[in-house]
Protein backbone atom coordinates (compact mmCIF):
# COMPACT_ATOMS: atom_id res chain seq x y z
CA UNK A 1 0.00 0.00 0.00
CA UNK A 2 2.78 2.45 1.03
CA UNK A 3 4.33 1.14 -2.12
CA UNK A 4 1.39 2.17 -4.36
CA UNK A 5 0.85 5.99 -2.29
CA UNK A 6 4.60 6.60 -3.37
CA UNK A 7 3.94 5.72 -7.02
CA UNK A 8 1.01 8.09 -7.22
CA UNK A 9 2.72 10.81 -5.72
CA UNK A 10 5.93 10.08 -8.24
CA UNK A 11 3.53 9.81 -11.30
CA UNK A 12 1.68 12.96 -10.50
CA UNK A 13 3.72 15.39 -11.27
CA UNK A 14 4.96 13.65 -14.55
CA UNK A 15 1.13 13.66 -15.41
CA UNK A 16 1.15 17.19 -14.92
CA UNK A 17 4.61 17.74 -16.66
CA UNK A 18 3.03 15.85 -20.14
CA UNK A 19 0.75 18.81 -20.19
CA UNK A 20 1.84 22.02 -18.91
CA UNK A 21 4.22 22.63 -22.29
CA UNK A 22 7.38 23.88 -20.78
CA UNK A 23 8.96 21.70 -17.53
CA UNK A 24 12.67 21.27 -17.66
CA UNK A 25 13.08 17.54 -18.76
CA UNK A 26 15.91 17.35 -15.81
CA UNK A 27 12.08 17.51 -13.83
CA UNK A 28 10.89 15.28 -16.32
CA UNK A 29 13.40 12.24 -16.20
CA UNK A 30 13.57 12.25 -12.66
CA UNK A 31 9.68 11.70 -11.74
CA UNK A 32 10.28 8.96 -14.46
CA UNK A 33 12.87 7.55 -12.48
CA UNK A 34 11.25 7.61 -9.46
CA UNK A 35 8.12 5.91 -11.24
CA UNK A 36 9.97 3.40 -12.84
CA UNK A 37 12.45 2.74 -9.53
CA UNK A 38 8.97 2.78 -7.56
CA UNK A 39 7.15 0.51 -9.86
CA UNK A 40 10.05 -1.86 -9.55
CA UNK A 41 9.47 -1.61 -5.94
CA UNK A 42 5.58 -2.30 -6.20
CA UNK A 43 6.30 -4.91 -8.44
CA UNK A 44 9.40 -7.00 -6.64
CA UNK A 45 7.91 -6.47 -3.08
CA UNK A 46 6.83 -9.91 -1.85
CA UNK A 47 3.56 -8.35 -0.86
CA UNK A 48 1.27 -10.76 -3.14
CA UNK A 49 -1.62 -7.91 -2.53
CA UNK A 50 0.21 -5.73 -5.14
CA UNK A 51 -0.01 -8.72 -8.35
CA UNK A 52 -4.00 -9.24 -7.48
CA UNK A 53 -6.16 -7.14 -9.50
CA UNK A 54 -8.65 -5.75 -7.61
CA UNK A 55 -7.23 -3.88 -4.83
CA UNK A 56 -9.53 -1.24 -3.16
CA UNK A 57 -6.91 1.82 -3.61
CA UNK A 58 -7.72 1.49 -7.96
CA UNK A 59 -11.67 1.09 -7.82
CA UNK A 60 -11.58 3.74 -9.88
CA UNK A 61 -10.10 3.88 -13.81
CA UNK A 62 -9.08 1.28 -16.31
CA UNK A 63 -6.90 -1.81 -15.26
CA UNK A 64 -4.69 -3.41 -18.13
CA UNK A 65 -2.68 -6.92 -18.24
CA UNK A 66 -0.36 -8.28 -20.91
CA UNK A 67 1.20 -10.78 -20.67
CA UNK A 68 4.53 -11.77 -22.31
CA UNK A 69 6.38 -15.49 -22.61
CA UNK A 70 8.79 -16.61 -24.99
CA UNK A 71 8.03 -13.50 -27.28
CA UNK A 72 4.40 -13.95 -27.21
CA UNK A 73 1.88 -11.47 -25.92
CA UNK A 74 -0.92 -12.55 -24.67
CA UNK A 75 -4.01 -10.35 -22.43
CA UNK A 76 -5.20 -7.30 -23.32
CA UNK A 77 -3.15 -6.68 -26.50
CA UNK A 78 -4.24 -5.25 -29.64
CA UNK A 79 -6.19 -1.90 -29.67
CA UNK A 80 -7.15 -1.19 -26.23
CA UNK A 81 -10.17 2.11 -26.19
CA UNK A 82 -9.64 4.15 -23.20
CA UNK A 83 -11.85 7.44 -22.09
CA UNK A 84 -9.86 11.01 -22.01
CA UNK A 85 -8.95 11.67 -18.54
CA UNK A 86 -9.68 8.20 -17.12
CA UNK A 87 -6.68 7.07 -14.54
CA UNK A 88 -4.86 4.05 -16.35
CA UNK A 89 -3.05 1.15 -14.71
CA UNK A 90 -1.07 -0.44 -16.96
CA UNK A 91 -0.12 -4.41 -15.64
CA UNK A 92 3.04 -6.38 -17.69
CA UNK A 93 4.42 -9.38 -16.46
CA UNK A 94 7.46 -11.31 -18.75
CA UNK A 95 9.80 -14.13 -18.72
CA UNK A 96 12.47 -11.89 -19.89
CA UNK A 97 14.18 -8.41 -18.63
CA UNK A 98 13.62 -5.59 -20.28
CA UNK A 99 12.23 -1.69 -20.26
CA UNK A 100 8.76 -0.84 -20.69
CA UNK A 101 8.03 2.59 -22.60
CA UNK A 102 4.65 3.57 -23.07
CA UNK A 103 5.36 6.50 -25.96
CA UNK A 104 4.17 10.02 -26.20
CA UNK A 105 3.28 9.60 -22.62
CA UNK A 106 7.01 9.29 -22.03
CA UNK A 107 6.74 6.85 -19.47
CA UNK A 108 8.89 3.61 -18.74
CA UNK A 109 9.42 1.21 -15.71
CA UNK A 110 11.68 -1.58 -15.51
CA UNK A 111 10.76 -5.38 -16.17
CA UNK A 112 11.48 -7.71 -14.26
CA UNK A 113 11.56 -11.31 -15.05
CA UNK A 114 8.23 -13.07 -13.51
CA UNK A 115 7.42 -9.60 -11.42
CA UNK A 116 4.80 -7.81 -12.50
CA UNK A 117 5.58 -4.05 -13.17
CA UNK A 118 2.85 -1.42 -12.89
CA UNK A 119 2.50 1.98 -15.26
CA UNK A 120 -0.29 4.33 -13.47
CA UNK A 121 -1.04 7.87 -15.01
CA UNK A 122 -4.60 9.60 -15.87
CA UNK A 123 -5.05 8.88 -19.90
CA UNK A 124 -4.64 12.67 -20.44
CA UNK A 125 -3.34 13.04 -24.20
CA UNK A 126 -5.48 12.27 -26.72
CA UNK A 127 -4.32 9.97 -29.38
CA UNK A 128 -3.12 6.64 -30.82
CA UNK A 129 0.14 5.27 -28.29
CA UNK A 130 2.35 2.25 -28.35
CA UNK A 131 3.47 0.40 -24.96
CA UNK A 132 6.35 -1.08 -26.00
CA UNK A 133 9.30 -3.48 -24.59
CA UNK A 134 12.44 -1.04 -25.25
CA UNK A 135 15.09 -3.56 -26.08
CA UNK A 136 13.22 -6.42 -27.33
CA UNK A 137 11.09 -3.70 -29.96
CA UNK A 138 7.96 -5.79 -29.49
CA UNK A 139 4.63 -3.68 -29.27
CA UNK A 140 2.58 -4.72 -26.42
CA UNK A 141 0.04 -2.61 -27.06
CA UNK A 142 -1.63 0.26 -28.38
CA UNK A 143 -3.61 3.22 -26.37
CA UNK A 144 -6.41 4.40 -28.00
CA UNK A 145 -7.16 7.34 -25.89
CA UNK A 146 -10.42 9.68 -26.82
CA UNK B 1 13.85 0.24 -30.48
CA UNK B 2 10.36 -0.04 -32.51
CA UNK B 3 8.86 2.78 -34.67
CA UNK B 4 5.34 3.84 -35.50
CA UNK B 5 3.74 3.46 -38.84
CA UNK B 6 5.65 6.90 -40.15
CA UNK B 7 9.33 7.39 -39.78
CA UNK B 8 9.50 8.64 -36.47
CA UNK B 9 6.67 10.31 -33.88
CA UNK B 10 5.27 9.30 -30.23
CA UNK B 11 1.97 8.75 -30.99
CA UNK B 12 -0.66 8.79 -34.27
CA UNK B 13 -3.95 10.03 -34.97
CA UNK B 14 -7.59 8.89 -33.94
CA UNK B 15 -9.10 7.41 -36.25
CA UNK B 16 -11.91 9.71 -37.41
CA UNK B 17 -15.42 9.56 -36.50
CA UNK B 18 -17.74 7.43 -38.58
CA UNK B 19 -20.27 10.30 -39.44
CA UNK B 20 -17.26 12.53 -40.51
CA UNK B 21 -16.03 10.13 -42.55
CA UNK B 22 -19.68 9.33 -44.04
CA UNK B 23 -20.56 13.22 -44.74
CA UNK B 24 -16.73 13.50 -46.31
CA UNK B 25 -17.14 10.66 -48.83
CA UNK B 26 -20.46 11.86 -49.33
CA UNK B 27 -19.58 15.55 -49.75
CA UNK B 28 -16.99 13.85 -52.51
CA UNK B 29 -19.08 12.16 -54.60
CA UNK B 30 -21.93 14.81 -54.57
CA UNK B 31 -19.64 17.60 -56.02
CA UNK B 32 -17.71 15.07 -58.60
CA UNK B 33 -20.86 14.94 -60.50
CA UNK B 34 -22.01 18.20 -59.87
CA UNK B 35 -18.73 19.48 -61.33
CA UNK B 36 -19.33 17.44 -64.61
CA UNK B 37 -22.53 18.67 -65.30
CA UNK B 38 -22.33 22.48 -64.36
CA UNK B 39 -18.78 23.45 -64.59
CA UNK B 40 -17.59 25.35 -67.13
CA UNK B 41 -17.89 23.95 -70.97
CA UNK B 42 -15.12 25.41 -72.34
CA UNK B 43 -11.36 26.08 -71.04
CA UNK B 44 -11.72 28.96 -68.42
CA UNK B 45 -8.31 28.41 -66.33
CA UNK B 46 -5.41 30.35 -67.99
CA UNK B 47 -2.80 28.15 -69.37
CA UNK B 48 0.85 28.59 -69.25
CA UNK B 49 1.26 32.16 -70.39
CA UNK B 50 -1.14 33.32 -67.69
CA UNK B 51 -0.68 35.32 -64.87
CA UNK B 52 0.22 38.72 -63.16
CA UNK B 53 3.91 39.55 -63.86
CA UNK B 54 5.54 40.09 -60.70
CA UNK B 55 7.75 43.51 -60.52
CA UNK B 56 10.75 42.97 -62.11
CA UNK B 57 13.17 44.38 -58.99
CA UNK B 58 11.40 40.67 -57.25
CA UNK B 59 12.30 38.78 -59.83
CA UNK B 60 15.58 39.56 -60.51
CA UNK B 61 16.19 38.85 -56.87
CA UNK B 62 14.87 35.87 -56.78
CA UNK B 63 16.59 34.18 -60.09
CA UNK B 64 19.89 35.86 -58.71
CA UNK B 65 22.96 33.45 -58.47
CA UNK B 66 23.42 35.17 -55.29
CA UNK B 67 20.31 34.11 -53.33
CA UNK B 68 20.55 30.65 -54.58
CA UNK B 69 24.31 30.03 -53.66
CA UNK B 70 23.60 31.58 -50.42
CA UNK B 71 20.32 29.54 -49.71
CA UNK B 72 22.06 26.51 -51.05
CA UNK B 73 24.81 27.24 -48.99
CA UNK B 74 22.76 27.52 -45.72
CA UNK B 75 21.23 24.49 -46.79
CA UNK B 76 24.78 22.58 -46.65
CA UNK B 77 25.71 23.90 -43.92
CA UNK B 78 22.46 22.35 -42.01
CA UNK B 79 22.49 19.10 -43.81
CA UNK B 80 26.34 18.65 -42.52
CA UNK B 81 25.19 19.27 -39.07
CA UNK B 82 22.49 16.87 -38.93
CA UNK B 83 24.50 14.12 -40.39
CA UNK B 84 27.21 15.29 -37.82
CA UNK B 85 24.37 15.33 -35.30
CA UNK B 86 23.32 11.96 -36.54
CA UNK B 87 27.09 10.37 -35.90
CA UNK B 88 28.04 12.41 -33.07
CA UNK B 89 25.05 13.01 -31.09
CA UNK B 90 22.94 10.99 -28.41
CA UNK B 91 22.56 7.26 -29.99
CA UNK B 92 18.73 7.29 -29.07
CA UNK B 93 16.18 8.07 -31.35
CA UNK B 94 14.11 10.61 -29.04
CA UNK B 95 17.47 12.29 -28.48
CA UNK B 96 18.62 12.49 -31.17
CA UNK B 97 17.99 15.34 -34.04
CA UNK B 98 18.44 13.89 -37.03
CA UNK B 99 15.32 11.74 -37.55
CA UNK B 100 13.04 14.47 -36.39
CA UNK B 101 14.59 17.02 -38.70
CA UNK B 102 15.02 14.95 -41.76
CA UNK B 103 11.02 12.73 -41.57
CA UNK B 104 9.27 15.36 -40.11
CA UNK B 105 10.33 19.13 -40.33
CA UNK B 106 12.16 18.65 -43.85
CA UNK B 107 9.90 15.70 -45.33
CA UNK B 108 6.29 17.24 -44.36
CA UNK B 109 7.90 20.78 -43.76
CA UNK B 110 8.09 20.98 -47.19
CA UNK B 111 4.99 20.66 -48.32
CA UNK B 112 3.34 23.95 -46.53
CA UNK B 113 7.08 25.56 -47.78
CA UNK B 114 6.39 24.72 -51.71
CA UNK B 115 2.82 25.23 -51.18
CA UNK B 116 3.51 28.82 -49.90
CA UNK B 117 6.46 29.94 -51.03
CA UNK B 118 7.02 27.88 -54.82
CA UNK B 119 9.78 25.34 -55.47
CA UNK B 120 11.88 25.97 -52.64
CA UNK B 121 13.87 22.87 -52.89
CA UNK B 122 15.10 23.55 -56.40
CA UNK B 123 16.53 26.65 -55.11
CA UNK B 124 18.02 25.98 -52.58
CA UNK B 125 18.79 22.39 -53.11
CA UNK B 126 22.05 21.79 -51.03
CA UNK B 127 23.68 19.09 -53.97
CA UNK B 128 23.60 21.73 -56.60
CA UNK B 129 26.16 23.90 -54.61
CA UNK B 130 28.17 20.59 -54.05
CA UNK B 131 27.40 19.48 -57.76
CA UNK B 132 29.01 22.84 -59.23
CA UNK B 133 31.65 22.62 -57.05
CA UNK B 134 32.67 19.46 -57.86
CA UNK B 135 31.88 19.98 -61.96
CA UNK B 136 35.18 21.83 -61.41
CA UNK B 137 37.20 18.26 -61.59
CA UNK B 138 34.46 16.59 -64.25
CA UNK B 139 33.66 19.14 -66.86
CA UNK B 140 31.52 17.20 -68.78
CA UNK B 141 28.59 15.48 -68.23
CA UNK B 142 28.73 12.44 -71.19
CA UNK B 143 25.20 11.41 -70.32
CA UNK B 144 23.18 15.04 -70.95
CA UNK B 145 21.65 13.98 -73.86
CA UNK B 146 20.16 10.75 -72.71
CA UNK B 147 18.76 12.70 -70.14
CA UNK B 148 15.41 13.95 -71.17
CA UNK B 149 14.36 10.47 -72.67
CA UNK B 150 14.64 9.75 -69.28
CA UNK B 151 11.46 12.18 -67.88
CA UNK B 152 10.70 11.70 -64.50
CA UNK B 153 10.98 8.94 -64.09
CA UNK B 154 14.31 8.79 -62.40
CA UNK B 155 12.10 10.70 -59.59
CA UNK B 156 9.66 8.50 -59.18
CA UNK B 157 12.70 5.56 -58.50
CA UNK B 158 14.11 7.80 -56.28
CA UNK B 159 11.07 9.02 -54.17
CA UNK B 160 10.57 5.14 -53.67
CA UNK B 161 13.85 4.57 -52.15
CA UNK B 162 13.70 7.37 -49.80
CA UNK B 163 9.96 5.79 -48.84
CA UNK B 164 10.70 2.60 -48.44
CA UNK B 165 13.25 3.79 -46.02
CA UNK B 166 11.15 6.18 -44.04
CA UNK B 167 7.91 3.62 -44.12
CA UNK B 168 9.51 0.10 -44.16
CA UNK B 169 13.19 -0.19 -43.40
CA UNK B 170 12.74 -1.41 -39.59
CA UNK B 171 15.70 0.69 -38.68
CA UNK B 172 14.51 3.81 -40.37
CA UNK B 173 14.96 5.91 -37.35
CA UNK B 174 17.61 5.33 -35.88
CA UNK B 175 20.58 8.20 -35.89
CA UNK B 176 23.15 5.96 -37.87
CA UNK B 177 20.39 4.76 -40.72
CA UNK B 178 19.27 8.57 -41.57
CA UNK B 179 23.26 9.59 -41.55
CA UNK B 180 23.97 6.79 -44.04
CA UNK B 181 20.96 7.45 -45.90
CA UNK B 182 21.48 11.26 -46.44
CA UNK B 183 25.15 10.63 -47.26
CA UNK B 184 24.26 7.98 -49.86
CA UNK B 185 21.52 10.05 -51.47
CA UNK B 186 24.00 13.56 -51.77
CA UNK B 187 26.71 10.88 -52.81
CA UNK B 188 24.52 9.41 -55.47
CA UNK B 189 22.63 12.29 -56.78
CA UNK B 190 25.92 14.44 -56.69
CA UNK B 191 27.85 11.53 -59.27
CA UNK B 192 24.27 11.35 -61.39
CA UNK B 193 23.84 14.89 -61.67
CA UNK B 194 27.86 15.01 -62.70
CA UNK B 195 27.20 12.54 -65.24
CA UNK B 196 23.56 13.39 -66.78
CA UNK B 197 24.78 17.30 -65.71
CA UNK B 198 22.73 19.82 -63.46
CA UNK B 199 19.36 18.95 -64.87
CA UNK B 200 19.64 15.66 -63.55
CA UNK B 201 18.14 17.52 -60.09
CA UNK B 202 15.31 18.42 -61.85
CA UNK B 203 14.22 15.07 -62.90
CA UNK B 204 15.96 12.41 -60.50
CA UNK B 205 16.37 14.52 -57.32
CA UNK B 206 12.75 12.86 -55.57
CA UNK B 207 12.70 16.34 -52.83
CA UNK B 208 13.00 18.68 -55.78
CA UNK B 209 10.72 16.98 -58.18
CA UNK B 210 8.38 16.76 -54.81
CA UNK B 211 8.43 20.37 -53.67
CA UNK B 212 8.29 21.42 -57.44
CA UNK B 213 4.92 18.97 -57.98
CA UNK B 214 3.68 20.85 -54.29
CA UNK B 215 4.78 23.95 -55.56
CA UNK B 216 2.58 23.44 -58.91
CA UNK B 217 -0.71 24.02 -56.55
CA UNK B 218 0.96 27.30 -55.12
CA UNK B 219 0.07 30.76 -56.59
CA UNK B 220 3.19 31.21 -58.27
CA UNK B 221 4.50 30.25 -61.35
CA UNK B 222 6.60 30.87 -64.36
CA UNK B 223 5.06 31.92 -67.72
CA UNK B 224 6.49 30.15 -70.95
CA UNK B 225 9.36 32.93 -71.49
CA UNK B 226 10.98 32.60 -68.09
CA UNK B 227 8.72 35.33 -66.38
CA UNK B 228 7.45 34.93 -62.66
CA UNK B 229 4.13 35.43 -61.95
CA UNK B 230 1.10 35.33 -59.60
CA UNK B 231 -1.38 33.24 -60.72
CA UNK B 232 -4.80 30.94 -59.73
CA UNK B 233 -3.11 27.77 -58.50
CA UNK B 234 -5.32 26.05 -60.86
CA UNK B 235 -4.23 27.53 -63.70
CA UNK B 236 -0.54 27.13 -62.28
CA UNK B 237 -1.67 23.31 -61.81
CA UNK B 238 -3.00 22.98 -65.54
CA UNK B 239 -0.04 24.54 -66.85
CA UNK B 240 2.07 21.33 -65.66
CA UNK B 241 4.48 20.03 -68.23
CA UNK B 242 3.59 16.57 -69.25
CA UNK B 243 6.03 14.95 -68.58
CA UNK B 244 6.74 11.25 -68.97
CA UNK B 245 7.05 9.76 -65.81
CA UNK B 246 5.20 12.53 -64.07
CA UNK B 247 1.94 10.11 -63.45
CA UNK B 248 4.20 7.64 -62.13
CA UNK B 249 5.56 9.94 -59.11
CA UNK B 250 2.16 10.87 -58.47
CA UNK B 251 0.93 7.34 -58.13
CA UNK B 252 3.60 6.78 -56.11
CA UNK B 253 3.54 9.74 -53.51
CA UNK B 254 -0.16 8.42 -52.84
CA UNK B 255 0.13 4.70 -53.43
CA UNK B 256 2.92 5.20 -50.50
CA UNK B 257 0.85 8.10 -48.15
CA UNK B 258 -2.14 5.09 -48.65
CA UNK B 259 0.83 2.70 -47.23
CA UNK B 260 1.12 4.61 -44.35
CA UNK B 261 -2.37 5.24 -43.40
CA UNK B 262 -3.12 1.52 -43.94
CA UNK B 263 -0.01 0.67 -42.13
CA UNK B 264 -1.56 2.69 -38.95
CA UNK B 265 -5.18 0.52 -39.05
CA UNK B 266 -5.37 -2.21 -36.46
CA UNK B 267 -6.12 -4.35 -39.23
CA UNK B 268 -3.09 -4.00 -40.69
CA UNK B 269 -0.97 -4.36 -37.24
CA UNK B 270 -2.62 -7.37 -36.04
CA UNK B 271 -3.22 -8.30 -39.28
CA UNK B 272 -0.99 -8.74 -42.38
CA UNK B 273 1.83 -6.39 -41.33
CA UNK B 274 1.58 -8.14 -37.65
CA UNK B 275 5.25 -8.91 -37.91
CA UNK B 276 6.20 -5.60 -38.65
CA UNK B 277 9.36 -6.76 -40.82
CA UNK B 278 10.62 -5.57 -43.74
CA UNK B 279 8.93 -8.57 -45.98
CA UNK B 280 5.35 -7.35 -45.06
CA UNK B 281 5.78 -3.41 -45.24
CA UNK B 282 7.72 -4.12 -48.62
CA UNK B 283 5.10 -6.17 -49.72
CA UNK B 284 2.27 -3.54 -47.93
CA UNK B 285 3.82 -0.49 -50.26
CA UNK B 286 4.64 -2.39 -52.76
CA UNK B 287 0.96 -3.21 -53.30
CA UNK B 288 -0.55 0.27 -52.17
CA UNK B 289 1.62 1.66 -55.05
CA UNK B 290 0.60 -1.03 -57.73
CA UNK B 291 -3.22 -0.60 -56.63
CA UNK B 292 -3.23 3.10 -56.95
CA UNK B 293 -1.16 2.46 -60.58
CA UNK B 294 -3.37 0.24 -62.10
CA UNK B 295 -6.66 2.10 -61.01
CA UNK B 296 -5.15 5.20 -62.16
CA UNK B 297 -4.00 3.95 -65.27
CA UNK B 298 -7.71 2.30 -65.87
CA UNK B 299 -9.54 5.94 -64.89
CA UNK B 300 -7.40 7.73 -67.24
CA UNK B 301 -7.47 5.01 -70.42
CA UNK B 302 -10.83 4.32 -70.30
CA UNK B 303 -11.75 8.07 -70.04
CA UNK B 304 -9.58 8.55 -73.29
CA UNK B 305 -11.23 5.74 -74.64
CA UNK B 306 -14.90 7.16 -74.09
CA UNK B 307 -13.41 10.60 -75.68
CA UNK B 308 -11.59 8.65 -78.81
CA UNK B 309 -8.49 10.20 -77.65
CA UNK B 310 -4.78 8.66 -77.82
CA UNK B 311 -4.43 6.14 -75.17
CA UNK B 312 -0.85 6.31 -74.81
CA UNK B 313 -0.77 9.90 -73.58
CA UNK B 314 -4.23 9.80 -71.10
CA UNK B 315 -1.73 9.01 -67.80
CA UNK B 316 0.45 11.44 -68.43
CA UNK B 317 -1.41 14.11 -69.47
CA UNK B 318 -4.28 13.94 -66.44
CA UNK B 319 -0.95 13.34 -63.83
CA UNK B 320 -1.43 16.95 -62.68
CA UNK B 321 -4.82 16.70 -61.87
CA UNK B 322 -4.26 13.81 -59.08
CA UNK B 323 -1.09 16.35 -57.29
CA UNK B 324 -4.45 17.64 -55.43
CA UNK B 325 -5.61 14.48 -54.28
CA UNK B 326 -1.89 13.69 -53.43
CA UNK B 327 -1.58 17.00 -51.73
CA UNK B 328 -4.68 16.34 -49.39
CA UNK B 329 -4.00 12.97 -48.63
CA UNK B 330 -1.00 13.81 -47.24
CA UNK B 331 -2.50 16.75 -45.35
CA UNK B 332 -4.45 14.30 -43.81
CA UNK B 333 -1.56 12.27 -42.58
CA UNK B 334 1.14 14.69 -41.95
CA UNK B 335 -0.53 17.67 -40.55
CA UNK B 336 -0.58 16.51 -37.04
CA UNK B 337 2.94 15.03 -36.96
CA UNK B 338 4.76 18.47 -38.09
CA UNK B 339 2.74 20.60 -35.58
CA UNK B 340 3.18 17.98 -32.26
CA UNK B 341 6.03 15.62 -33.00
CA UNK B 342 7.41 18.47 -34.91
CA UNK B 343 8.12 20.64 -31.99
CA UNK B 344 10.68 17.77 -31.05
CA UNK B 345 13.18 19.05 -33.41
CA UNK B 346 12.87 22.65 -32.11
CA UNK B 347 13.65 21.41 -28.91
CA UNK B 348 16.78 18.80 -30.38
CA UNK B 349 18.03 21.83 -32.20
CA UNK B 350 19.07 23.44 -29.10
CA UNK B 351 21.66 21.28 -28.59
CA UNK B 352 22.46 18.78 -31.73
CA UNK B 353 24.86 16.76 -30.02
CA UNK B 354 23.54 16.52 -26.37
CA UNK B 355 26.61 18.23 -24.51
CA UNK B 356 25.20 19.10 -20.74
CA UNK B 357 24.90 22.67 -20.52
CA UNK B 358 24.03 23.80 -24.02
CA UNK B 359 21.09 25.68 -24.67
CA UNK B 360 21.73 27.18 -27.91
CA UNK B 361 18.35 28.93 -28.42
CA UNK B 362 16.72 28.43 -25.23
CA UNK B 363 14.16 25.58 -26.16
CA UNK B 364 15.78 22.45 -24.63
CA UNK B 365 13.94 22.43 -21.75
CA UNK B 366 10.59 22.80 -23.64
CA UNK B 367 8.34 19.69 -23.13
CA UNK B 368 6.57 18.18 -26.13
CA UNK B 369 3.21 19.43 -26.16
CA UNK B 370 1.17 16.35 -27.53
CA UNK B 371 -2.26 18.53 -26.80
CA UNK B 372 -1.47 21.49 -28.65
CA UNK B 373 -3.76 20.59 -31.19
CA UNK B 374 -7.21 19.15 -30.14
CA UNK B 375 -8.51 15.52 -32.02
CA UNK B 376 -11.54 17.53 -33.16
CA UNK B 377 -9.21 19.95 -35.11
CA UNK B 378 -6.82 17.55 -36.44
CA UNK B 379 -10.16 15.08 -38.05
CA UNK B 380 -11.65 18.46 -39.36
CA UNK B 381 -8.13 19.25 -41.22
CA UNK B 382 -7.94 15.51 -42.34
CA UNK B 383 -11.47 14.72 -43.85
CA UNK B 384 -11.32 19.02 -44.88
CA UNK B 385 -7.71 18.35 -46.86
CA UNK B 386 -9.06 15.04 -48.60
CA UNK B 387 -11.82 16.44 -49.95
CA UNK B 388 -10.72 19.58 -50.96
CA UNK B 389 -7.99 17.68 -52.79
CA UNK B 390 -10.66 15.93 -54.71
CA UNK B 391 -12.99 18.91 -55.47
CA UNK B 392 -9.85 20.72 -56.97
CA UNK B 393 -8.58 17.25 -58.84
CA UNK B 394 -12.05 16.91 -60.35
CA UNK B 395 -12.33 20.81 -61.29
CA UNK B 396 -8.89 20.27 -62.93
CA UNK B 397 -9.47 17.05 -64.82
CA UNK B 398 -12.55 18.27 -66.48
CA UNK B 399 -10.22 21.47 -67.18
CA UNK B 400 -7.98 19.07 -68.72
CA UNK B 401 -10.70 17.27 -70.92
CA UNK B 402 -11.95 20.21 -72.06
CA UNK B 403 -8.26 21.21 -73.24
CA UNK B 404 -7.72 18.28 -75.47
CA UNK B 405 -10.98 18.17 -76.99
CA UNK B 406 -13.25 21.73 -77.01
CA UNK B 407 -16.57 19.69 -76.77
CA UNK B 408 -15.65 16.75 -74.75
CA UNK B 409 -18.68 15.25 -73.40
CA UNK B 410 -19.05 15.37 -69.47
CA UNK B 411 -20.43 11.50 -70.08
CA UNK B 412 -16.52 10.71 -71.39
CA UNK B 413 -14.68 12.05 -68.00
CA UNK B 414 -16.61 9.80 -66.04
CA UNK B 415 -14.38 6.84 -65.86
CA UNK B 416 -11.24 8.96 -64.40
CA UNK B 417 -13.98 10.99 -61.70
CA UNK B 418 -15.03 7.28 -60.16
CA UNK B 419 -11.26 6.19 -60.04
CA UNK B 420 -10.61 9.65 -58.30
CA UNK B 421 -14.16 9.07 -55.85
CA UNK B 422 -12.38 5.33 -55.05
CA UNK B 423 -8.80 7.28 -54.08
CA UNK B 424 -11.31 9.58 -51.89
CA UNK B 425 -13.52 7.04 -50.49
CA UNK B 426 -10.49 5.18 -49.89
CA UNK B 427 -8.69 7.38 -48.47
CA UNK B 428 -11.60 8.22 -46.06
CA UNK B 429 -11.63 4.80 -45.16
CA UNK B 430 -8.28 4.83 -43.97
CA UNK B 431 -8.65 7.67 -41.78
CA UNK B 432 -11.84 6.09 -40.26
CA UNK B 433 -9.50 2.91 -40.08
CA UNK B 434 -12.08 0.49 -41.45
Amino acid sequence: MRARRLLVAALLPLTLAGCAGTDAPEQESAASTAASTAAERSGSGDDPATASPAAPAEAAGQRIEVQVAGGQVTGDTGRVPVPLGEPVTLVVTGDAADELHLHGYDLTAELVPGQPAELQFDATIPGVFELELHDAGTVLLTLQVS
Amino acid sequence: MTLLAHGVGSRTDLPIPLGLALYGAGAAILISFAALLLLWRTPKLGGSDSGRPLPAAVQRAVDSAALRRTLQAVALALLVLVIAAALGGPEETARNLAPWALYVTFWVGLVPASLLLGPVWRVANPLRLLHRILRAAVPRAPGARRLPALGLWPAAASLLVFLWFELVYPGRAEPVTVAAFLIGWAVVHTGLALWFGEEWFASGDGFEVYSTLIARLSPWGRRGDGRLVLRNPLANATATPETPGLAAVVVVLLGSTAFDGLSRTAWWQTGPGAANDSLSGTLGLVAMVGLVAVLYLLGTRLSGRLAGQPLGVQPRRYAATVIPIALGYTIAHYFSLLVLDGQTTWILASNPFGVPGVDLFGTYGNVLDLAAVSPDTIAYVQVGGVVAGHVAGVTLAHERALRSERHARASDQLPLVVVMVLFTVGGLGLLFGF
